[in-house]
Order: C-alpha cells, then structure tokens, then sequence
C-alpha cells in the first residue's frame, strides 16, 4: 500500500495553498498537512508499519480512521510529555509533535521480538496461567515459582507503550457543566438532533471527541448538506465542545466527559489545563454516537495495508489521501460500494468481492462502466506479505458453495479494505444497564435508551439510511415522541440484506486469524477456550483477553461472540454480551485527578498556634489532615535528641504543648446531663458545675469508641472534648443520636473544634507559670482550681477556660483560648516562661510521657478493643444503662483470656525495639501470638526503651512466663518483661498537689 | 453521581452527604436485652429493590435524612428528615 495524496475539485479545503507543518517519527522529521491525523500524516510519508503486536510482535498498520483503531498506537511526545498508547487515528497532528512507534526493538521495520512469532502456537489463550501459574500437581509452589521468574521478561516482551515516570508538568481542571439536551455526537444526526433542540429553546450542548466536527460528513465527498447544516449550527447559541470524548454514563444521566485543550490554544496561553474533566448533568441525553465498521477473521488479517472500507473513504475525502492504486474490497453489505466507487473515481482499479451472491440492481447499475471488477459470493480467505515487505501484497480468494467457502483464485493488489458490518456505538447506554437486543437481521447489538431520558439517534440507534437518520434526530430532539413509542425511523434500511459475516475458514488455508487485533486474540483462541468450557462470554473475555485491551474490543467482541456461538450451536443473542464499562475510550488518570494533586490531594488543618509554632522552629507532623507540632529543635539535634530532652524538661519543670486538634463540642439544652450520661460509660449526672471528668464512649456494639474529658460550664452547657482523630465522628455520632433515636431529648451539639485554641502546660512549675499570666492569680490555687477543676479566667483581660487536666502525668493545666488571639497570647505565655527552665513540646514527648503513664490512644483504641481491654473497665457503671452497655456483655467480650494492656520493658535495659513486634512464649514463636506492641518509647524517666501492646489474659496471665518479643521484618528477637501499664508514677503522686 | 434533595437544602450531589445505614431499624431502649440488641446491631436485610436508608447531609445542614432508594437503579422516591418530630419543632420555633 503506498498512499497518495489527491486533488478533488469538491473539497471542502479548496486547495488554497495547504499549509504544511512539520512533525517527528522516531525522531526524523517529516511533513504534514495541517489537519491531518497522525496516520494521515503517517500514510502520507509512506510510513506503514506503525507498530508491533501486543504477544507475537507483528508489524501492524493503520487499520482505520477512529477510535477503534487496533493497529495505529503511537507515543507522543518526549520525557514528562510522553503519552502512551495514543491512537494515531483520532490525533491530530501538531507543529513538532514526537511521535514514536511501540513495542519494538531495535526498531520497529526490524524487531527482535517477532521471532516470538514462530513460536505463536505456545502462546495460545492462557498459555500464561497453565505453563507457569501452576498446572495440577505443579500448582502448589513450582509452577508459581516459575511464574515469578520469568514475569519480569514475558512483561518487557508483551505490552504496547511505555508511560513516562516523570512527573506531570500539566494541569488539568474539573468543571461541573449543567444542560437540558446534551448531544452527544456530531454526525448528520447529532448535528440535526441539536439545530431541532435549540429550536425549543432549551439549553443544548454538542459534544464531538474528534478535533473536527462533522462525524461522518466529514468522510463524504459531497459535502454541501454539511456546509448547510453548519450554517444552521452558527444561528443558534449553542456550546460545542470538540476534542471531547463522553467516556461514561452513570446515575441521574450524568456524562463524565474529558475535553482535550487544543495544543495551539495552550502555545498561545501555555497556563491552560491540558484536559478538563466536565461532570456533565443533563436532563436529556441524545446519543448520536454513530456506528463502526468491523472487520472479520481471515489468515493474516492483520497485515499493514488492511484497513475498513470507510476508512479508506475517509482518508480520501477528508485527507485527500488515496489509499493504493490497486485496491481489494471485501464486504457482505451495501455501504461498501459507495466507497469503491469513489476510489475509482479518484484513480485506483478496484475489485469487490462481496459475500452475498446476490445484490441489488441498483448497485450492478452503479458500478456498470467503472474499472471495477465484482465478484459475488466471494470473500478474502487470506492475505499474504510480500517478500520482503510485511505489507499485504496478494490475497487468496475464497468462494461460497453448498458446504462451505472453498479456496478459489488469487489476486495481487497494493491494499484490501474490509466491511463486515456496522455496530452501532451502544456504550453509553450498556454503562448504565439499558437493554441491549441483538438484531439478527442487521447482525449488530441494539440499544433503545431508556425511554425516559436517553435516546438513541441516527446510526446509533442502528439506521443506515441518510435521511431516516436525519428523522430519527428529529424525533429524539423535538421531543414529539412519548413514552414507550418506537422511533418511526427504519432500522437498517439496506438494499440487499448484509449477510452475516465472522469469519473465512478454508481446510486448504493455514494462518492466524485474529479477531483482536490490539490483544493479538485469534479465532483459535475462541475455539480453545470453548474447548476448555469457558463459553460464558464473562469467562471468554478474561481468558482470551479479548477486547481487554485500550480499545476495549470495539471491533472484535461482536466476531468473538459469534464465533462462540458458531462453537456452541447456538444464535448470537443467546451468546450475550458483556456489559461496557466506562471509559469509552482510555482517559488520562491526570484528567481524573484534576487539581487534587501535591499539596492540593487533601485539605489541611492547621492549628491557630501553627505559624508561631512554625516561627519557633517547630517540626510539623500529618496527624489525619491535621499538621501538629512533632518536636522543636535546638541547634544540631535530631528527632530522637529533642523529645528526649522535651519530656525531660516537662516532668522536671515545665513544657509547653499546641492541643488544639482535639476535638471541641458543645453541649447544650436541659436535657445535656440525661444525653452525657448515656453516652459514657461512667456516670454523669452528678458532675459538678466547674468539673471535668474523663469519660469513655462505646459503640453500639460494644467496642471502645472514643475518649476524653467533658467540662460542666453550667447548669445546661458543656464543653465535651473528643481525640484528634474521632473528632468528627462523634459529632456525627451525637447528631444521629439526637435526630433519629432520642428526639425528644432537648440537646443541641456544636462543633467548637476550631473557635479554640488549647495548649497544655504541664510540668512542676505548671502553676507558678499560670500565676504569672492570669489576671488573678487567687483563681488558680490548688483550693480554686484543684484537680479536674475548670475555670473561666481573664489572660491579659481576654475570657478563657483553664480546665487542670493532665495527659503527662504531670501536674498541669489545659488553657482553652479564643482563636482569634492564640498567636499573642502563645508570645505572651511562652515569653512569662522564660523565667523558668521551660520548653516548648511537641507530639512525640507527649506520646513519650503518655506511653511511661500507660494513657491510651488510637494505637491502642483501634476499634477491637473492650473497655476491660485497656485497663478501665471500673469505669462502666454498674447503675445506668449506656450506650453499648448490652452488646458489651456478650461472652467473647467478657472472656478473662482476652488480650489487655499492659506495659513492656527489655529484659536487657539497652535494647530497642519496634511497635507491631509480636510477643511470645519463648519457643514458641510460630503461629498466633499472645501478645503485640502499640507503642514503643525511649522513657528518659525510666532511663530505657518502653513500649506498650496486648497479651493474653493480661499482666496475671503472664507473670511467671518467660516472654519473648519478635519482629520478623526486621530480625529482632529479644527477652522482654511483661509490667503494669503504667510504667512511671503509678499512684499518680505528681498530678496532685 | 446520585442527587439527594434535602428537605432543607434542595438538591445536593451525593458528595455532600455520608451514608448511615439501614433506615428501618428500631433501636431498642438502653436496658433492652442483649439478644434485641444483637438482633438490632447485627441482622441486615439485603435488600434487591426499595429500602429506607438514612444518610447525614454532611456538608450542608447535617441532618440526618430517611431517604427511599432503589438499591438496583439508585433511583431516589422520596427524602425526609429522620427527626420524628421535626414538623412540630419546626412549628414551635417558627
Ligand atoms: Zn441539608
């Protein structure tokens, strides 16, 4: 096949001086038109071997002129800009654009890998999973083993292009776009279907995923009705939306589409998003998708030089390209004749075979006189390379008779251009589950829409014929159609019926015959897994791998199908069909994520102390979408030097902490005491008014929810305070509660999580720091303000709450200030404490003193545990009924062997180690644990390593076992002592006083 | 990409709100029985078809909502507010 270009008076583009650019095939830079598709251009420089195959490495071509190209992927671009597996077919060509060929080596006229090729009856469908996944009684060890091997080589062997690892340089945006009427298809019908919509006023928008709108206008030679119809188009305030694909439909007819920015648009304003992704709400979805044009299975039909009929059509009047001099077209349909007529016209002999030995009168008339030669009942059997060119060079007849086809001739030509059929692009419609028919007399799947609001148009909805197509648009748009009505428009609509067409078998005549050409799946492949019975098409599709591949199969499910269904004696819509899923066509994961990326990936929280914190060299840490304060360095210290002497300063005088990510919820109502006290576990109706008290929630079903100390302001109002990490969900948790279990408790909960400000004081000197910074300091004594005492005081003439609450064991103050004035009043305070030996700490000391405390927190309340489990099961009153409190009763929960808190020292004080270490009896390591590690520490208190974790039965359990600790992945094993959680102050000596 | 319409707010994308559970449980009081609290917490219809779900318009007014759906389409039939009394408290405080 050797493409020219040729001039045609009707053109559209009337040959004013066609501006030529110019791109790079693998780096040599040749011309192009502009406006031409990568395989336009490609065509046009005589390149025909544009790849290699998937499994077998053969050379492929370009096989069509849309999106069901199986042949033409290419790589764009270079570096980051690589983008793989782009079809050649639906791109357009741009000034200097990369384009390189795939999976070949050295390259891609001579690739190493096609020697695979002579091997290809071992690489038959799942020869992968039988030869190395493990064949019985290899399956268990040896055949994974092999498989595990060889991965690595068989993946660099089979695939198709390569992604950059580089990151991505663009930008992409998301938009939500509303309509009343979305188009979805710009073809004769989509066209019609929009101008009639926009006539009713409503709001329309057009999409087309190809650069140019037209659909298959675009291919005709006559193109006067479309300059017509575009002229209608431009009356009406319509949006179009070219180089934009619907790639899905989902719930409430919302179409996912992925626009492509044109690249000259972004040289010409480089800061635009490469793709927008619209979530597209419409009220009415018309589908004017169009049909494609399918193939059938022969030997060697996947020869470079084999494409579809209207391919050739298209590359004819929309590129001007003639596709070969000498061309062969074998069909089983009427829409083919068009097309050779138009190729003689334009210079070439053509010979048409067609599988029907009979045809209408109409066509023989048409032809009559051309240099066209016809030959009925005839089909190609083979195609075959030349001797050094892969491209096809002859083919091998095949005649119809009594019993089957029969080898028949032989013919010589330069291309052959195939069409078995039109499938009509139902996609969409199949996302969404609508009912798919199939239509025997048309030999196509069938999708009526919903009826409700998608509707199908043109030869979508499977017309052939120009102006019942053109009605049928007419009809979806104008909304005249009622419920449950059949378009009046003919389906189909041929002169002489298409004469099913799957596949060409000649006894005389060996080859492969593919039917998937992206995949390389043959139709013996078909055969085997029939033999093997995996003949549900579910069980086909993941065994062959048919249609699995970017284009999802659009040309060769339908032969797959049939010829499952040749294989099981049955018709083809008994076969059925799998469902479609989205994407449509392959979609960039960057269009996807959008702006979601980097920094943008998740919200973040920042604390009101986070910039002086910052200013005070602090280090921050991801705690959820919080960023909290990890620890303050002095000069040359690392991590593990700064929480040292951070909790070593606190337990000796004084340090200070940003807590301001725990979770604030006000309580408030007369009915507050009666809600709190079914809440938690422990009673409190009786808390007194300037008390707090440290309560446990459960879940329903037993389990420890969440933790914290809730404040009495007064009579009705409480401040509860929840972890960092359950925040949320306890707020959701109360409303709940409130609104569809208890609604006639008189409670409102509101979150106060950030109106404030909390840091910890903590340490010996806690109260002398207070006094100083209080405007009076009688209000703070331990008389006043004694041990879970709460107090409103004034700090600098501002109301604050300073609740003497400790979670380092130490005696301190938790001091609640208003937002808005954290930064001065954190100076203010932090400047007071200069006085002392003092620090600032962060959440790594916090967690070294509440490990030595034996305090627990989402390490250890992870959702499986009892509150016996963690040591405070006196804190489940006996008296009241609570949430949880039934379900928490239940035997396995009550068990004595149940794994419990305790605390873990090294036997050998200078050893470390690791939380999620398993703990053991010693010698017997293997199988299920006693015990495990949450949280380990190095203890300045203690002078060594602590951890705490879980073991069975608890500290009693164990006392006088010998207990060892393991950690596999890192090859620590070592004689620990099991102790009572908590590890320092155990009589809590130092929160007093 | 299903659209809920909360009595309040009007129609939101489902983004906005977070999914609860099944709708027609009755909790049992506080002091009922462990085995009706089993029975409450644990048994599950799977439902093919309609079923009442509640959902919490998160991002919005945060009630929680009793919305019919149909589990095989995600077609929605009706949303209302899952407070018992909510028409009278409206009324109290309007
Ligand atoms: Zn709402």
């Amino acid at each position: 096949m050797t493409a020219i270009r040729v001039s045609q008076q009707s053109s559209i583009n009337k040959h004013k001086e066609e501006e030529t650019i110019s791109f790079f095939w693998n780096n040599k830079k040749l011309r192009a038109r502009k406006g031409d598709s990568i395989s336009a251009a490609l065509l046009a420089n005589k390149c025909q071997i544009i790849g290699r195959s998937f499994k077998y490495h053969r050379a492929r071509g370009v096989t069509s002129a849309g999106v069901e190209e199986a042949g033409a992927l290419v790589t764009t671009g270079k570096g980051a800009y690589t983008e793989p597996n782009v079809r050649a077919s639906t791109t357009e060509i741009s000034e200097g654009l990369f384009v390189y060929s795939q999976n070949a080596w050295p390259s891609v006229r001579f690739d190493m890998g096609s020697i695979l090729n002579l091997f290809g009856r071992f690489f038959a469908a799942g020869f992968y999973y039988k030869t190395f996944m493990g064949i019985p009684p290899l399956e268990w060890g040896r055949g994974t083993g092999i498989w595990m091997f060889f991965e690595k080589f068989i993946r660099k062997a089979a695939g198709l292009g390569t992604a950059s690892r580089l990151e991505d340089p663009d930008s992409y945006e998301h938009l939500h776009t509303h309509t009343d009427i979305l188009v979805i298809g710009s073809g004769p019908a989509g066209i019609q279907a929009t101008i009639q919509a926009a006539k009713t006023g409503k709001d329309v928008l057009l999409v087309e995923q190809d650069y140019a709108i037209g659909g298959s206008y675009l291919s005709l030679l006559d193109k006067s009705e479309f300059k017509k119809q575009t002229i209608k188009l431009k009356k009406h305030n319509i949006t179009v939306l070219t180089r934009t694909t619907a790639f899905g439909l989902y719930d409430d007819t919302t179409v996912g589409l992925v626009e492509i920015i044109c690249p000259e648009e972004r040289d010409k304003k480089p800061r635009k998003p490469r793709q927008r992704f619209h979530i597209c709400r419409t009220k009415r979805l018309i589908l004017a998708t169009g049909a494609l044009e399918r193939n059938y299975a022969f030997s060697n039909n996947d020869l470079p030089g084999i494409m579809t009929v209207s391919s050739a059509r298209t590359y004819l009047n929309r590129f001007q390209l003639l596709v070969g001099s000498n061309i062969v077209i074998s069909t089983n349909n009427d829409s083919a004749y068009e097309t050779g007529l138009e190729l003689e016209t334009a210079g070439a002999s053509v010979t048409i075979l067609d599988s029907r030995e009979q045809i209408a009168d109409l066509l023989l008339e048409q032809i009559l006189g051309k240099r066209i030669n016809l030959y009925l009942g005839s089909a190609v059997a083979k195609a075959k390379h030349g001797v050094i060119s892969p491209c096809v060079k002859h083919i091998e007849i095949a005649q119809k008779t009594n019993d089957g086809w029969r080898q028949s001739g032989a013919l010589s030509c330069d291309c052959l251009l195939v069409s078995a059929g039109w499938s009509p692009v139902i996609h969409l419609a199949s996302h969404q589950g609508c009912p798919i028919e199939w239509n025997e007399e048309n030999a196509c799947f069938i999708s009526n829409g919903d009826n409700k609001s998608i509707f199908f148009a043109g030869s979508a909805a499977g017309i052939w014929q120009f102006e019942d197509c053109i009605q049928s648009a007419k009809e979806v748009a104008g909304e005249t159609r009622t419920k449950g009505q059949k378009p009046s428009s003919i389906i189909g609509g041929w002169r002489t019926a298409i004469a099913p067409l799957y596949e060409i078998r000649v006894p005389t005549i060996k080859g492969k015959a593919f039917i998937d050409l992206q995949h390389d799946v043959t139709a013996s492949d078909v055969r085997l897994a029939h033999q093997e019975g995996f003949i549900s098409v579910e069980h086909l599709k993941r065994y062959t791998t048919l249609g699995m591949a970017t284009d999802q199969g659009k040309m060769g499910n339908v032969i797959g199908l049939a010829l499952m269904a040749d294989a099981l004696n049955r018709p083809i819509g008994d076969v059925g069909v799998t469902r479609f899923r989205p994407p449509y066509t392959s979609i960039s994961l960057g269009a996807l994520a959008g702006m979601h990326r980097q920094s943008h990936f998740k919200p973040i929280r920042k604390t009101p102390f986070n910039n002086w914190s910052l200013a005070n060299n602090g280090i921050m840490i991801d705690a959820g979408l919080w960023h909290r304060p990890w620890y303050y360095p002095k000069q040359g210290e690392n991590l593990q030097d700064a929480y040292i002497r951070e909790a070593t300063i606190t337990r000796r005088s004084l340090g200070i902490c940003d807590v301001s990510s725990l979770g604030k919820i006000m309580v408030q109502g007369p009915d507050s005491t009666t809600f709190l006290n079914r809440i938690y576990t422990n009673p409190f109706a009786k808390l007194a008014i300037g008390k707090a008290r440290y309560g446990i929630i459960l879940r329903d079903d037993g389990m420890v929810f969440d933790d914290g100390t809730t404040w009495r302001l007064s009579e009705n109002s409480y401040l509860m305070t929840t972890t960092t990490n359950h925040a949320a969900a306890v707020m959701a948790t109360l409303e709940e509660l409130l609104q569809t279990r208890w609604p006639d408790l008189r409670v409102h909960v509101t979150s106060v999580t950030e109106q404030w400000a909390g840091c910890a004081i903590a340490g010996p000197n806690s109260r002398s720091l207070l006094s100083e910074i209080v405007d009076d300091p009688s209000e703070i004594s331990n008389e006043t303000l004694p041990f879970m005492g709460v107090r409103q005081v004034l700090l600098q003439n501002i109301p604050c709450y300073i609740a003497r609450i400790s979670f380092s064991g130490e005696r301190a103050f938790e001091v609640y200030i208003p937002s808005d004035y954290s930064h001065t009043m954190m100076q203010f305070i932090w400047n007071k404490a200069q006085k002392f030996e003092s620090c600032l700490y962060g959440l790594e000391a916090l967690g070294t003193m509440r490990i030595e405390k034996g305090h627990v927190t989402g390490a250890e309340i992870d959702g499986r545990v009892t509150i016996e489990d963690i040591g405070l099961g006196k804190m489940a009153s006996q008296n009241k009924d609570f949430v949880g409190s039934a379900l928490r009763k239940r035997e396995m929960l009550t068990s004595p062997n149940r794994p419990q808190l305790v605390g873990i020292f090294p036997k050998d004080k200078n050893k470390t180690f690791s939380a999620g270490a398993l703990l053991n009896e010693a010698g017997k390591r293997k199988g299920h644990p006693l015990g495990w590690i949450t949280a380990v520490t190095y203890s300045p208190a203690l002078g060594h390593w602590i951890a705490l974790g879980f073991i069975e039965g608890g500290l009693t359990a164990v006392e006088d076992k010998h207990i060892v600790l393991s950690d596999e992945l890192r090859s620590n094993f070592l004689d620990v002592e099991i102790v009572s959680p908590h590890m320092y102050d155990p009589e809590g000596k130092r929160l007093h006083g | 990409m299903i659209q809920i319409s909360c009595p309040f707010c009007g129609k939101r994308d489902h983004s906005e709100f977070s999914y609860g559970g099944d709708g027609q449980i009755n909790y049992p009081p506080l002091d009922a029985s462990e085995d009706t609290w089993h029975d409450a917490v644990f048994l599950r219809e799977n439902i093919y078809g309609r079923q009442i779900e509640t959902w919490q318009h998160l991002y919005g007014c945060r009630s929680w909502l009793l919305v019919e759906r149909d589990t095989r389409t995600h077609e929605i039939f009706s949303v209302k507010l899952a407070h018992s009394d909510w028409q009278k408290l409206m009324e109290e405080n309007r």
